[in-house]
């Protein structure tokens, strides 16, 4: 046994972990664990049960009680791949009769209900001892972790019969839907005729197939159990450091000599760096491409093909869940009876409305949380917004426009005016067209308009003496308002008669 | 074993198994974690399910006498016990249930940050993948399978369960006048030495004595005084204290 050939870290572990531990070196031989010891346990297996085929129950305490028979395979594989030699298949098994012979009976009868089965193997198999040597070796190995030897052996019994059950269970869910089975439990449980023989032989089987999963790995946990125990005793960790220690302190001599030695050969030129080459010219088409190519790799760009499970189609056909109508027991349905008394009836259902009010209360409060967050996504396109009623303006360039404020004949009042305030009488002409267009034709008229902007409007109304007029007083009315040019008494009156063509007439219809 | 055997050919090909998970935080400081495996995990588990069912049948028992109401409030106890007690623990109690507790596990993300609500969520509700056909069978397979033990919801959540720090016991190191060696140890070696001195206590005198001897020539005393000048030097490292 050579320390330093260890394939696992040595160093003193809690005992949990020294089981992980056990795990992993299980996980790291698995296939030649489980491949060994399905080959040894199944054929026996099989043997046992064609030999006791009318009592399955037999065969299968048979088939358990042999286990630390088969359990010394997988020992000796652990122990040899501990240092680095772990044997081929054909080997372990050419070992295997070799291996049953120390103390087989012991181990099969009185020592077979012992909880710290395996953790206490490896004293017999690998150290060879027996009667008080054995005892007094397992009397210093057991001061510590034998404890959790036996929790090890609980919690396998228990991992056992629940794999077990779960093989059962997978094994009644993948029948196909073609074979028809009516099997009923109280059959099950009651069957005693031959139909059901293969079944309980089968079930044994599986029994077998969970002991090639778990054994190995309860062996390999036992065996790691003890190496810890060992290295805690023993200092393992300390010797092979102080090994290592001792090596390089007797060969830093020869290092330091070595050292002294490349110093005084000359090193060759070959050992010198190349002369630097000279740059190759780049043409720009091989240096785009050249960068293409380079930003087609990583860490550019990083290609990830992502596989993604989809619903496919609908399966109309759901089958209609067999309802095993399981009827309470009376104890549990007399109680139920108790509890339904009138007495917390109300009570009940202040509660139910409570409740129902708090899941209404909580979605509400959510969406209030959240309400900028769904306006955002529910409402994307606005409803469209009502446009509003412009409000007419009261005051177009500084004029009133209100119809309140003309008079009720404006052409008349403007000839009037004409003589004595020119101005007056053109400004009230003006503002009636305003007010005429703004009331009767309904211009959409803004306070920030133009008077051509006012003009183009009017276009707008296909009317073309309104257009005439319109142009006509707005040119006088500009040529007034900026230039102090009065209009002639002709293009006074000319005005005024087509105010009145225009207007009254429209009033008079 | 002849001494020549570490030929080339019997060099270990791969790093040698152990039960240590490395994190290396970006300051470059390396978190050694040390994963759990299935059988503390299953006690913890077992324990959890013990105490669930003690709480419930007690409060069930308690809640017989209302009714309706009983029924009703027993089934959301019920529902917050089945599938809230792993979450609330494992988030507000620093990733241990009362078993894991007991147990000295705990759960972490797998950088070894503190489980959140989302990972516990997720790994709590897988458990009934996990359970899968029946009693954990698909949970344990994976559990056995992984290098670091995760069964299918802590690969999905990307947690794991640790075993906690323990608080260390200040150990008792053998009084020796401190000395200082004329050569440099490397860090492995000193932790060594001082463990030699730290676990005298739990070897046999003689085997002590075999493993000091290890070390005489190149401390250059004899075998007999080995052990004292070891201690001298892990007095020396230790430094005053």
């Amino acid at each position: 046994m050579r320390l330093s050939d260890a394939s696992v870290v040595i160093r003193p572990r809690s005992t949990w972990e020294a089981m992980d531990l056990g795990v992993l070196l299980a996980r790291e031989h698995r296939v030649l664990l489980m491949s060994s010891w399905a080959l040894v346990s199944l054929p026996i297996f099989a043997l046992i049960s064609l030999v006791l085929w009318d009592y399955p129950s037999v065969a299968v305490l048979v088939f358990w009680w042999l286990k630390p028979a088969f359990e010394r395979l997988p020992l000796y594989i652990l122990s040899k791949a501990l240092f680095g030699e772990t044997p081929t298949l054909k080997q372990a098994l050419r070992q295997w009769p070799r291996l049953l012979k120390g103390q087989l009976l012991a181990s099969l009868t009185w020592r077979r209900f012992s909880l710290s089965r395996s953790f206490v193997m490896p004293v017999v198999q690998l150290e060879g001892l027996a009667g008080q040597a054995r005892q007094q070796r397992l009397g210093v190995l057991q001061q510590r972790n034998a404890g959790a030897a036996r929790w090890l052996t609980l919690i396998g019994i228990h991992l056992e019969t629940a794999l077990w059950i779960g093989l059962m269970a997978l094994f009644y869910l993948f029948l196909p839907q073609q074979v028809e089975l009516d099997w009923d439990w109280q059959q099950l449980a009651l069957a005693s005729s031959q139909d059901w023989l293969w079944l309980e032989h089968l079930s044994n089987a599986f029994y077998a197939l969970i002991l090639v999963l778990w054994e190995p790995i309860y062996v390999a946990c036992g065996f790691s159990l003890y190496l810890n125990r060992r290295t805690v005793l023993e200092a393992w960790d300390l010797e092979l450091v102080f090994r290592r220690l001792r090596q390089r302190l007797g060969s830093a001599v020869a290092v330091l000599l070595l050292a002294v030695g490349l110093l005084v050969v000359p090193p060759t030129p070959h050992a010198m760096a190349d002369q630097p080459q000279p740059a190759k010219p780049l043409s720009t088409p091989a240096a785009s491409q050249a960068i293409k190519r380079l930003l087609e790799h990583p860490p550019f760009k990083n290609p990830e093909t992502v596989t993604r499970y989809r619903f496919g189609e609908d399966k109309t056909t759901d089958k209609a869940k067999p309802t095993g109508d399981a009827r309470l027991p009376a104890w549990l349905e007399s109680l139920f009876k108790k509890l339904n008394s009138d007495t917390f009836k109300s009570l009940a259902l202040v509660m139910e409305v409570l409740l129902w009010g708090l899941l209404i209360a909580g979605i509400g409060l959510v969406a209030w949380r959240y309400r900028d967050w769904l306006h955002a996504f529910v409402s994307r396109r606005r409803a469209a917004r009502p446009t509003p009623t412009q409000p007419m303006p009261s005051q177009l360039f500084g004029l009133d426009m209100g119809v309140e404020t003309l008079p009720d004949d404006i052409a008349s009042a403007a000839e009037q005016l004409w003589a004595t305030q020119p101005r007056e009488a053109l400004g009230l002409l003006y503002r009636g067209l305003l007010s005429r267009l703004l009331h009767d034709f309904n211009l959409p008229l803004k306070n920030a308009d133009t008077e051509g902007q006012v003009l183009e409007h009017v276009r707008h109304l296909q009317h073309p003496q309104l257009l005439a007029f319109s142009d006509d007083l707005t040119r006088h009315w500009q040529n007034l308002a900026y230039g102090h040019r009065v209009p002639t008494p002709l293009a006074q009156q000319q005005l005024c008669t087509h105010w009145r063509s225009l207007f009254n007439s429209e009033a008079a219809q | 074993m002849p001494s020549h055997a570490a030929l080339p050919g019997n060099a270990m090909p791969t790093a040698p198994l152990d039960t240590r998970y490395q994190i290396e935080t970006p300051e470059g400081i390396d978190l050694p974690l040390r994963p759990a495996g299935l059988m503390p995990r299953a006690l913890a588990f077992g324990f959890d399910l013990g105490l669930r069912g003690l709480i419930l049948g007690i409060l069930f028992i308690a809640l017989a006498f209302l009714g309706n109401l009983g029924i009703g409030l027993g089934s959301i106890l019920l529902f917050l016990v089945s599938w809230w007690y792993m979450v609330l623990f494992e988030v507000l109690n620093q990733g241990c249930s009362p078993g894991k507790q007991i147990m000295g596990l705990r759960v972490v993300q797998d950088d070894g940050t503190p489980i959140g609500w989302s990972a516990s969520l997720i790994r709590n509700l897988l458990r009934f993948v996990d359970m899968l056909p029946f009693g954990y069978f698909l949970g344990a397979i994976s559990c056995l399978q992984h290098p670091h033990f995760k069964r299918l919801g802590d690969i999905a959540a990307g947690t794991l369960v640790i075993y906690r720090e323990q608080p260390l016991a200040r150990p008792h190191v053998p009084q020796a006048p401190a000395l200082r060696l004329p050569f440099a140890l490397e860090l492995n070696e000193q932790r060594a030495i001082l463990g030699f001195a730290e676990r005298q206590a739990d070897l046999s005198a003689e085997r002590t004595h075999e493993l000091a001897a290890i070390l005489a020539t190149p401390l250059q005393v004899s075998p007999a005084r080995a052990v004292e000048q070891l201690n001298g030097v892990a007095r020396g490292l230790l430094g005053p204290s």
